[in-house]
């Protein structure tokens, strides 16, 4: 028989995956001041869907800031803002639900990739990723000029009809790897900055390599603080939170 | 059916094809030929599509951080924080993020115009020489005590050039304003600096190394001074620089974003903080024993619980842990500073720091040295009694030209000030505005200036950093629009006039001012050192500013704090109503300048999680008393005014008080800002306070049912928090 | 009942138009139309372009000019990058430039007007491409650009899509997997 030419896809993601790339939000350090919340918008050209689409959460927001209240009235307390974002699961839940692959893993840099060339829209992805964490193109965006001379050119402007999300700035990991390897030397420890973790006023967010015990955001992982949402869905995920102050 | 083909049907098909080419190709013949223009002569520092990263300064609030953009083939695609400057070591908040999109903002004023008719938005283009003849005629035609500059609270070198410029002329120095100082009390918290601290500037804070932190109302986390350097501040508190994690406590009648991130949150009634920073005192003052200080001496403790709404046992329990701290720190700020006792609130709460005994130490109150920069010019915005003054002036018609730069009036100040009848009787008024406000719709000429990220100049950093920073600016793009620097619009005009003006006013453009006026600085010991003003210059734009090369605060004199007898006077309100408003600039919003980057609109409020409107927060029990909803209409009656707005039921605010953001209700500045929300300048009152100051939150309002349902478009329901229904 | 009756000689009557021979050559024919109008589309994006000026590639090859002398963009960054004419010029100032098309040169730099070039090797928008690992991978320009140095103007090579570009990919990674996990990640290139 001869073999077949249809390539074979399969879950190659074990327990003992150790992952690459790793986010820490310290929530007890986040003042909610929102501004990875735009950094992320400048940075990635996410479009702004004004009022109306907003209002039927339809906003684009790759990073939002969740505030809970606790409590009643003068013993109210608002819970620590929770920065939730994709959380770059080891096993993603999104990706086998995909008929296109266009939610997929890219074994490379240990993340779920969006390919939005490839994406077809049937949002399937989102209804099955438990963060929420996926904001998908309901229309064209307008972007009048001279708006759109802001876009940066290193990230794929989106069209309507595309799934997209948190990509880890995918665009700034690449380009410091690349620079990194025309200097015939290793990314070092706090290299790679997205625009979240840069923007950060209070440095609550710590970004580097999780296989690298040795590195900033590892060492925070150790707190006796660290969780990770819903961990119990066998998810993975690469962000780790930190609850509770020291 | 015939055999021969119409035209539509022709047209049909043909269409079918374009688009069958279309996908077929993936778009491909439209998308080809693009033209790519290489550069005629190369910068030597650019290489094909890379990107070039310029150092400059944030002008989105006064703070002065500095910021280094990213530019890609000319255009400013990025910022991002400046890690070597000292206000925000490489940080940014999101204003400062969305700042470009007041850069491309869609909505400039373009060229010089002149308005035929003020409101009606005919305008005729003129030419920059035009321009500059209009404003030399009308230093030249007026007498100079008939001249007058309202400038807003950024950017500094403006100001120092007009201070130049009417102290020669013998005109009025410029009045500053805007409501970031409005908002913060600036002029407050500098009297009561001067009459505890024995010196009238704005003190640092050292929350950093704070180990217990009371707030009294400073909003620090948002909007207050510095926000960046503050939040730095509470994150290292957090992390524990002093030893362990730092306790914060915030005084306050409405849950601030600040307070929510405090370990307590005391709802005090308005009015109150400063009885309680007393109340304080002498508890820590009994605690230590020995002679009570005069200062803390007719404190009644019972009776101040009692009139705070917080209880004895509470006070005495904060009391005792801000005595058991090794690095205690008191401050106050914002609204608690906005009331008719907001000068002794602040008198109240600095003693108390001079208490606590951290004058000029680490983790206490310290004080920032002046730099040799036009040294002597005022920093601090003017009083709403200094801007009243000129208010009255205009409508007396003793004010004949007015130049506005930097500030919004008909937005940003209390309606009640009466500023757009005032401004009517003004037979000149020329706007420099890059957008098209609510002020530059009522102007007779607009001479757009560049927007900050196409400007020179610098800003003295807002007290925050461990020593006096200069933020510089340059421009990080080629002017987009046929804008100029106001500096050179100005400078042009004076040279035009020539005489003695020209010769005491001798820089021929905007750089060269500047380049004299840091001159003091270069041989000043900074973080770097030049020899002369050219390689000195070379570095400043370089590193985005000035800084001096060792931590440079100073000590407050103690002597005279705590010997003064303290008194708070009983706060009073405006209005008749049953509820007292609490009016807080919105932290994405600031000073209304936030309002017309779409960016901004759609990033949701810490709080509320709200976008793209205003609303007006109530005490979930009070709403249910008052049958209201959420997203319900209401109308606010304050005795100067009324405004409607959306309900949002706030959990963490006192029953008595209801709150609103300012930053919303624009009726111009572009399409993204006008006709959205209302703004609650509307309903404050124009009474101040012991410094002069506006008392913003003394007043009381009304709410009134309208039936109406506007609904809040919010991040959080999309989570379903209050999806139940 | 008379509805039905209706119904069916509708029916009727669309077969049997379906069975005229009108119909079927018209169909045909919009199909013809519509593959040759896609064809037509697809041929020409494989057109070289028109350019301001015909650049003589060979001319230049010929007389030892090296690739990255004029495209020094190659070796260190994403973009090869397009000489100023300030660097044209360096050379070309030394001649007489008597020739139309170096008129064009001589006219574009005494106005100091960049030369509006239009791209012949283009990626679509979500492909981000890096010349420099691939300079660093000892790639030859021409591998992917053809024989330039015997072109006049510049052409696009046909076919050069993802499968073309994953070919070569996984023919330099070879059997080394870690090689190939990178070199076929979609990240790599999309982003």
């Amino acid at each position: 028989m001869a073999e077949s030419k249809i390539p074979v896809f399969s879950a190659k993601w074990s327990e003992e995956e150790k992952g690459k790339w790793g986010l820490v939000v310290d929530q007890d350090l986040c003042t909610g001041c929102q501004a990875c919340v735009t950094a992320c918008a400048m940075e990635n050209n996410i479009p702004f869907v004004g009022e109306e689409d907003a209002a039927y959460g339809r906003a684009m927001h790759w990073i939002r800031l969740e505030r809970f209240w606790e409590g009643e009235y003068p013993q109210v307390k608002a819970t620590p803002f929770q920065a939730v974002m994709c959380q770059q699961c080891g096993s993603a839940p999104c990706e086998p639900v995909c008929p296109v692959f266009a939610s997929v893993h890219s074994q490379n840099e240990q993340l779920n990739i969006q390919v939005y060339n490839r994406c077809v829209g049937t949002r399937y992805c989102a209804n099955n990723c438990p963060y929420v964490a996926r904001t998908f193109n309901w229309r064209d965006y307008d972007r009048p000029e001279p708006l759109n001379n802001q876009l940066n050119p290193d990230v794929t402007v989106r069209r309507r009809g595309i799934m997209e999300k948190c990509t880890f700035c995918v665009q700034r990991i690449r380009k410091t790897e690349d620079a990194a390897k025309s200097e015939g030397r290793d990314v070092y420890d706090g290299e790679v900055e997205p625009a979240c973790v840069q923007a950060c006023p209070a440095e609550a967010l710590v970004f580097g390599r999780i296989d690298d015990p040795e590195s900033a955001v590892s060492k925070r992982m150790q707190s006796g603080r660290a969780v990770k949402l819903l961990e119990e869905l066998g998810t993975q995920p690469r962000v780790t939170y930190l609850k509770g102050g020291d | 059916m015939t055999d021969k083909l119409t035209r539509r049907d022709f047209l049909k098909l043909a269409g079918a094809g374009a688009a069958a080419t279309a996908i077929l190709t993936g778009c491909g013949p439209a998308s080809r030929y693009v033209v790519r223009e290489p550069y005629t002569q190369m910068p030597e520092y650019t290489y094909n599509g890379q990107s070039t990263y310029y150092a400059t300064t944030c002008r989105e609030c006064p703070a002065g951080c500095g910021i280094v953009v990213r530019t890609h083939q000319g255009r400013a695609i990025k910022i991002e924080g400046n890690k070597s400057h000292l206000v925000n070591l490489g940080k940014t908040c999101a204003r400062g993020q969305a700042a470009l999109q007041g850069l491309y903002n869609p909505d400039r004023v373009q060229e010089p115009v002149r308005q035929n008719g003020r409101g009606s938005g005919d305008y005729t283009t003129l030419t920059w020489e035009d321009a500059v003849i209009v404003v030399k005629d009308a230093l030249a035609d007026n007498r100079p005590g008939e001249v007058a500059f309202l400038l807003g609270l950024a950017p500094d070198h403006l100001a120092d050039l007009a201070a130049e410029i009417t102290a020669a002329l013998g005109a009025p120095s410029p009045i500053r304003y805007g409501a970031y100082g409005m908002f913060e009390a600036r002029n407050t918290l500098a009297e009561a600096a001067g009459r505890v601290l024995g010196n009238r500037s704005l003190p640092v804070f050292d929350l950093a190394n704070a180990d217990v932190t009371f707030s009294f109302g400073a909003n620090f986390l948002e909007t207050w001074l510095s926000p960046v350097a503050y939040s730095r501040g509470y994150a290292r508190m957090r992390r524990g620089t002093a030893g362990s994690r730092g306790h914060l406590v915030q005084f306050e009648p409405r849950q601030s974003q600040t307070a929510s991130k405090a370990d307590e949150w005391i709802a005090c009634i308005p009015g109150t903080e400063g009885l309680l920073a007393l109340a304080l005192g002498r508890l820590v003052a009994e605690s230590r024993g020995g002679a009570l200080p005069e200062a803390f001496l007719d404190v009644d403790v019972v009776a101040i619980a009692a009139a705070s709404g917080a209880d004895e046992e509470t006070l005495r329990r904060l009391a005792a842990l801000l005595a058991g701290a090794e690095h205690p720190l008191v401050i106050p700020g914002g609204a608690a500073l906005g009331l008719s006792n907001g000068l002794e609130t602040a008198e109240a709460v600095l003693a108390l720091n001079a208490l606590l005994g951290n004058l000029g130490k680490t983790g206490g109150v310290s004080l920032t040295p002046e730099l040799p920069v036009h040294a002597g010019n005022r920093r601090l915005p003017n009083t709403l009694v200094e801007l009243a003054d000129l208010t009255e002036k205009m409508k007396a018609g003793k004010v004949k030209v007015l130049f506005i730069h930097g500030v919004n009036p008909l937005f940003e100040f209390p309606a009640a000030l009466d500023f757009a009848a005032a401004l009517a009787n003004v037979p000149l008024v020329i706007s420099f505005a890059s957008f098209p406000d609510e002020t530059a719709a009522q102007s007779d000429f607009i001479f757009p200036d560049h927007t900050p990220l196409e400007s020179w100049g610098y800003q003295f950093a807002a007290p925050a950093a461990d020593r006096p920073v200069l933020s510089g600016s340059q421009p990080v793009v080629v002017p987009f629009y046929n804008t100029r620097a106001t500096a050179d619009v100005l400078l042009a005009a004076v040279q035009a006039l020539g005489g003695d003006l020209a010769t005491a006013i001798p820089y021929k453009d905007e750089v060269e001012f500047l380049q004299q006026s840091v001159l003091g600085l270069v041989t000043e010991n900074g973080f770097f050192n030049a020899p002369e003003i050219n390689t000195f210059w070379a570095q400043w734009q370089q590193f985005g500013g000035w800084w001096t090369a060792d931590a440079a605060l100073t000590t407050p004199l103690a002597a005279s704090a705590l010997t003064r007898s303290l008194r708070l006077p009983e706060a009073e309100f405006e209005g008749e109503g049953e509820f007292l408003l609490h009016v807080f600039p919105s932290p994405l919003m600031g000073d209304g300048t936030g309002a017309n980057k779409p960016w901004l609109q759609e990033t949701p409020d810490p709080m509320t999680t709200v976008m793209w409107n205003s609303w007006v927060e109530i005490n979930p029990k009070t709403a249910e008393e008052l049958g209201l909803e959420d997203d319900d209409v209401v109308r606010l009656v304050s005795p100067f005014g009324e405004i409607e707005a959306s309900v949002y039921r706030y959990p963490a605010i006192r029953p008595d008080v209801i709150a609103m953001p300012f930053g919303q209700g624009h009726s111009a500045f572009g399409r993204y800002a006008a006709g959205r929300g209302s703004s609650p300048a509307r309903l404050l009152p124009v009474k101040i306070n012991g410094a002069g100051d506006l008392a913003f939150s003394a007043v009381k309002v009304r709410i009134e049912k309208t039936g109406k349902i506007r609904p809040l478009a919010r991040n959080e329901s999309r989570l379903g928090v209050y999806g139940e229904e | 009942m008379l509805e039905r009756i209706k119904k069916l000689n509708l029916l009727e009557k669309a077969r049997e138009l379906v069975r005229k021979p009108v119909f079927l050559i018209g169909t045909g024919l919009l199909f013809l139309l519509l593959f040759s109008a896609a064809g037509y589309g697809v041929w020409t994006t494989q057109q070289p372009p028109p350019q301001p000026i015909q650049f003589n590639h060979s001319v230049h090859v010929g007389l030892g000019v090296q690739c990255l002398y004029c495209h020094p963009g190659a070796w260190r960054q994403a973009s090869a990058g397009l000489p100023t004419s300030g660097k044209c010029w360096g050379c070309h100032q030394q001649m007489a430039n008597t020739k139309p098309e170096q008129q064009k040169l001589v006219e574009y730099v005494n106005s100091s007007e960049p030369i509006p070039w239009v791209p012949v090797f283009i990626q679509p928008d979500f492909v981000y491409f890096n010349h420099r690992p691939h300079i660093a991978g000892g790639v030859n320009c021409e591998t992917c650009h053809g024989e330039i140095s015997r072109l006049t103007v510049a052409e696009p090579i046909a076919g050069q899509n993802m499968g073309w570009c994953l070919d070569c990919h996984r023919t330099t990674a070879g059997d080394d997997e870690e090689k190939l996990i990178r070199l076929t990640d979609c990240s790599t290139c999309h982003r």
